[in-house]
């Protein structure tokens, strides 16, 4: 176990692990329910290990979001942001494409998934 | 004669903690209803930003009125797990391509970070409202503030009470 499972008593959150989930069924034209998780461990840098080092902060700072390759939100985030971010948000759909969601963090680390639009 | 039985120092102390007991619960009833009378006179007073928190709207909004509707914000009134805290922001205000809801921002008074995030929306995504999960440090004010492509200002705001700390 590493010092900073111990200090949060659960499993550690590796960054990495996006994904996007869609309705089973999309109509052309209705607005749907995204909602999109990253594995992120979102660290303040205001907390400690329990040997009393400081835990540098580590959260993602901006989220792009595209359809079809054009961007349709971004977000600026801080790490008040709970560990793990959610986030769920509507979108039209108006063709089917690619939905894409980009999350960059504050070391440079940069996590991105996509998924398909699709009628049915 | 007769003479009543003298009080015994056990009854008398059960007697005084029992009658202290319902004088306090007087008490907190009296101030329980003048809370209530004066939150009922100035309703407006109750989520009045702190001065830390309105130079951070002054710095985003500038002069610009930020109005009190068109928002909504769902979040716990209870929160015991500050680390999160889940909430929901929603608008009935329009989302079309003249007229649409820009950005959508979270506020927490007394975080490290008062301005929490902000979520810039476009009119192809059809509605406006965000789900998410936050962290907070203490009991405070959370706001939830709604900018249109038109310039204007709407907003939300929902006091938490928070039991452990989850900034650091």
């Amino acid at each position: 176990m590493t010092d900073d499972a111990k200090h949060t008593r659960e499993r550690p959150a590796e960054p990495g692990d996006a994904r996007i989930l869609l309705p089973e069924q999309i109509r052309q034209g209705s607005i749907i329910h995204v909602r999109a998780l990253l594995s992120h461990p979102m660290h303040t840098g205001l907390f400690r290990t329990a040997k009393g080092e400081p835990i540098p902060s580590h959260f993602v700072k901006h989220v792009s979001v595209t359809y079809g390759g054009e961007e349709v939100a971004s977000f600026d985030w801080t790490s008040g942001v709970s560990r793990d971010p959610y986030v769920a948000f509507p979108l039209r759909a108006t063709r089917e494409a690619p939905l894409a969601i980009t999350w960059t963090d504050n070391r440079g680390g940069v996590f991105r998934q996509s998924v398909d639009v699709k009628f049915g | 004669m007769h003479e009543s039985a003298p009080l015994s120092r056990r009854s008398f102390v059960a007697r005084a903690a029992s009658g202290a007991l319902a004088l306090a619960a007087l008490a907190a009833g009296a101030t329980d209803a003048l809370a209530r009378a004066v939150r009922g006179a100035h309703p407006a007073d109750d989520d009045e930003p702190p001065e830390q928190v309105r130079r951070v709207l002054e710095a985003r909004f500038g002069k610009r009125p930020i109005r009190k509707g068109h928002v909504q914000l769902d979040i716990p009134s209870d929160a015991p797990d500050g680390r999160t805290v889940p909430l929901f922001i929603e608008t009935d205000l329009p989302m079309t391509a003249d007229d649409y809801v820009k950005g959508v921002h979270i506020l927490v008074d007394h975080n490290p970070d008062i301005h929490l995030a902000e979520y810039r929306l476009t009119p192809a995504l059809g509605a406006a409202s965000i789900d998410t999960r936050i962290k907070m440090r203490r009991t405070s004010y959370v706001r939830a503030i709604v900018e249109t492509s038109r310039g204007e200002v709407w907003y939300a705001a929902s006091k938490v009470f928070v039991t452990l700390n989850g900034c650091g």
